[in-house]
């Protein structure tokens, strides 16, 4: 099989990307267009006068903890309503209803609010979700109409870990990278049938992120209680940095930048730099100092700016040093749910639902705009998509905050 | 108060060992104590943090059914102190190869009696978790292994020291709320309708037959470990056996370690739903929701528990209402103390709680008494005896839910009904021996 060949023009696309800010544009899959939390548009601002913001509307999307995507004027999301979860798609003008669709779920709210943990990807015509059970839905992005259903977790015997699947599914070329079983499954996102699988073990939480300059081409999943490369192809395994999680909740995706990756998760594991070669990764750094539980850190002009801490406690708002792993600031009272960038500013949603921005700098949390806007918890990122902000409490209310300049 | 009460155990073998005097230890300000962690999860490595933040602490083992647990945390210890810990899956063998002087023991409760007394047999003070017991026999087996030595117990009941609780404490010993007739205990949680989940083969990192122990062997899921065995009756004993304890102490701190002369406990699980444990599939079995009275000579006191939506229009769902003729104190975590005077020209009087953060609680203090303990022959602030009692009071309200009716209470056994006390100890399972 040859489809991977075209990886380089991925890679420059990136840069071309990186080097031109846009007005506005789709943020159709996890981690946005570029995979690294970061919105390349510029076409927004955040004069929010007297600390209030347009809010375009508000939607009910059901309990969990399911983010954001956008494309083709829609917004898609997850949530559990009453012994489903239902798939979301929200005009994006106006808030009205595009079309729902539902699958059979149970809340299962052991140790949180419960509801689904993944968010869809959009890729061309179709929107994929997958369930906290393994269950793995194609739809029509045009009307919902349900294309291909597979049960992957059955197809590829595994196990679920503790709290499901919640990895967001990754589009490489003809398939689906999963985040199921000891090292992820590769399925052909046209039929839903299984190319590759794993080892019966529990995954970990985080979405799979491809390892930039592979030969083979691979890409880096989070096991329950390893990261590991795993050839695109063929599901062989390269290499595995074994890493130990408490719950084996291994959540943040790793970030990859250049031959380096970093690696972090909650419940006091902490975080490590390591250098990618071709044999296993070399440890360049370790610390306790930014312990990311469910949502990663992003890495902007060699800093990296994340939530350090399990988010029930209260996560503390930290920028390190990609290089050193030193802590440049810490913001400790902030309550952080969630963060995103764009336009050099970080976006932090509280867990009290307030938006707050600063400029990504290294040299301190400088907040220049705040505007409370979702009522209730709020533990999922902040999406900027087209000039909008999507904002998400965990009971449900999705909130459309109109920024476009 | 009136002069006539009815206290815990006067006369019995915990008393005694209350009054002798430990033998008392030379040591230097920079002793380090060999240490083991016996049980190495979540709340055990909150603990043994605090014991090497003390400075007086070289880990030498750490013991886990779970070869996760011992990896992460080995590591961890190695991080903190440049120690490498040996690593065990079972404590006997733990307490014959290591010369352990201090034992920290924070497995489920089914385990803690078995531990404690090895360690106690093995020569090492002890840390151990609340509650001190599974069932009422064996934390009186703890008492008793403690007596007939001149080691420290200290049990991790951290409310003891906790600063709001020991001036909330003065507060109300000085009658500041008045007399009080009656305290109202509660936690409240959230919780809803409890699906069945599927068994499955235990995690290759994870003895499962270690495990269960003693306790009957069934089936594993992934509820149970890591971090869920207080819903599993066999294993722990839900809330009350929990939480329960921490504000049973808090009475008991209060009113002198008076003993109640009945407990009635009603609850049960009408929105978890029945519980289930086939072959195929389980559920929790620790009841959604109970209330516990406890009637003492000139008050009572009652516990009650509900997971269903958490907070309902009280200012706090946990904590201790203490109603007094001045007012009503509330003692609660991290909100501190509150009293609301009963005169509305008298303003609240309120005190901020002053934890230790991740997990609020005092530990750290807790431990520094512990240590003093050992090295000046200090009488711990939260002793076996004091743990042994809140256990009890815990145990006996679990003990009258299972029987569906209330019970006698001397101070030391249920007087005059052999089925009531049958349930203060439980058969072991295979050649597993009960502790006395």
């Amino acid at each position: 099989m040859n489809t991977f060949i075209r990886r380089p023009v991925l890679s420059l696309s990136i840069v071309a990307l990186l080097l031109t800010p846009l007005p506005a544009e789709d943020w159709f899959r996890w981690r946005g267009p570029n995979l690294d939390g970061i919105s390349a548009e510029s076409g927004w601002d955040c004069d929010w006068p007297d600390g209030n913001a347009v809010i375009a509307w508000r939607a009910t999307v059901g309990i969990g903890f399911s983010s954001a995507v956008v494309a083709q004027g829609r917004v898609f999301t997850i949530g559990h309503v009453d012994g489903h979860d239902e798939v979301h798609a929200i005009n994006e003008s106006d808030g009205t209803v595009g079309w729902r669709f539902q699958y059979p779920a149970t809340l299962d709210d052991r140790d949180f609010e419960g509801g689904p943990t993944s968010t869809p990807t959009v890729d061309g015509d179709h929107v994929y979700v997958l369930s906290r059970a393994g269950e793995l839905f194609c739809l029509s992005v045009a009307t919902g109409e349900l294309i291909w259903q597979q049960s992957v977790a059955e197809q590829a015997d595994v196990r679920l870990p503790g709290w499901g699947c919640s990895a967001a599914p990754l589009v490489l070329e003809d398939r689906l990278l999963l985040n199921i079983g000891a090292a992820g499954a590769a399925v052909d996102k046209k039929t839903g049938e299984l190319i590759w699988s794993s080892e019966d073990r529990e995954s970990g939480y985080a979405t799979p992120v491809v390892l930039p300059d592979s030969d083979p081409p691979a890409a880096v999943f989070a096991s329950g209680k390893a990261y590991v490369a795993v050839e695109i192809k063929t599901g062989r395994q390269l290499w595995s940095e074994r890493w130990l999680t408490s719950f084996n909740c291994n959540a943040a995706d790793p970030i990859i930048s250049g031959q380096r990756m970093f690696l972090s998760s909650g419940y006091n594991r902490g975080a490590a730099l390591f250098e990618l070669g071709k044999d296993d990764p070399e440890l360049i750094w370790k610390s306790k100092e930014m312990k990311n539980q469910i949502h990663g850190s992003i890495l902007y002009k060699g800093h990296l700016y994340g939530l350090d801490g399990d988010m029930e406690s209260g996560a503390r708002l930290r920028c390190m040093d990609w290089e050193t792993g030193e802590i440049r600031w810490s913001e400790d009272d902030l309550r952080p749910g969630g963060l995103t960038l764009a336009g050099g500013r970080l976006i932090v949603l509280t867990e009290a639902g307030e938006l707050v921005v600063s400029p990504a700098d290294a040299a301190g949390w400088r907040p220049i705009a705040k505007t409370k806007v979702a009522n209730g918890k709020c533990w999922t990122g902040p999406v900027l998509s087209n000039g909008r902000i999507y904002c998400r409490t965990v009971q449900g209310e999705l909130v459309c905050v109109d920024c476009r300049s | 108060m009136p002069i006539q009460r009815r206290t815990f155990l006067a006369g019995t073998a915990a008393a005694a060992a209350a009054v002798s005097a430990p033998s008392i230890h030379a040591a230097a300000k920079d002793k380090q104590y060999r240490t083991a962690l016996i049980g190495s999860g979540w709340w055990g490595m909150n603990i043994l943090r605090e014991a090497l933040a003390a400075g007086q602490t070289k880990v030498v083992a750490l013991c886990d059914v779970d070869s996760d647990r011992l990896e992460i945390n080995a590591e961890e210890v190695n991080e903190l102190s440049g120690e490498t810990p040996s690593v065990y899956s079972d404590y006997r063998e733990l307490f014959e190869k290591e010369d352990i002087e201090v034992a920290i023991i924070a497995t489920p409760d089914h385990w803690h009696a078995l531990n404690t007394i090895a360690a106690i047999n093995a020569g090492a003070h002890v840390f151990i978790e609340k509650p001190t017991g599974h069932t009422i026999g064996e934390s009186q087996a703890i008492v008793n292994a403690a007596a007939a030595s001149d080691r420290i117990v200290q049990v991790g009941m951290h409310r003891r020291i906790g600063p709001h609780h020991v001036s909330g404490m003065k507060f109300l010993k000085s009658g500041g709320a008045g007399e009080i007739g009656m305290v109202r205990m509660f936690v409240h949680s959230r919780g809803g309708e409890e699906k069945p989940t599927r068994n499955s083969e235990p995690p290759e990192n994870l003895d499962w037959e270690m495990y269960c122990g003693p306790a009957p062997l069934r089936p594993y899921c992934g509820r149970i470990h890591p971090g869920g065995f207080r819903n599993y009756l066999g294993f722990a004993n839900g809330t009350l056996g929990d939480w329960g304890v921490h504000w049973l102490d808090q009475v008991l701190w209060w009113c002198d370690q008076q003993s109640p002369r009945s407990v009635y406990s009603v609850g049960g699980r009408p929105i978890k739903g029945e519980a289930i444990l086939t072959d195929k599939e389980q559920t929790t079995d620790a009841p959604d929701h109970q209330i516990a009275t406890y009637e003492f000579d000139d008050f009572t006191a009652h516990w009650e528990h509900r997971r269903f939506a958490g907070k309902g229009p009280e200012q706090t769902s946990i904590g201790c209402y203490f109603f007094g003729t001045k007012g009503t104190f509330h003692m609660g975590w991290r909100d501190g103390w509150t009293f609301y005077p009963a005169d509305e020209k008298k303003s609240i009087v309120h005190e901020d709680s002053q934890l230790q953060e991740p997990d609020g609680h005092n530990l750290k203090l807790l431990w520094a008494d512990f240590v003093r303990a050992i090295e000046t022959g200090s009488k711990p602030v939260a002793g076996i005896e004091i743990g042994h009692q809140a256990t009890t009071l815990s145990l006996l309200g679990m003990l009258s839910l299972k029987l569906g009716r209330s019970i006698q209470w001397d101070g030391n056994s249920i007087p005059n009904d052999p089925d009531a006390a049958r349930l203060l100890r439980r058969d072991y399972r295979g050649d597993w021996v009960y502790p006395t």
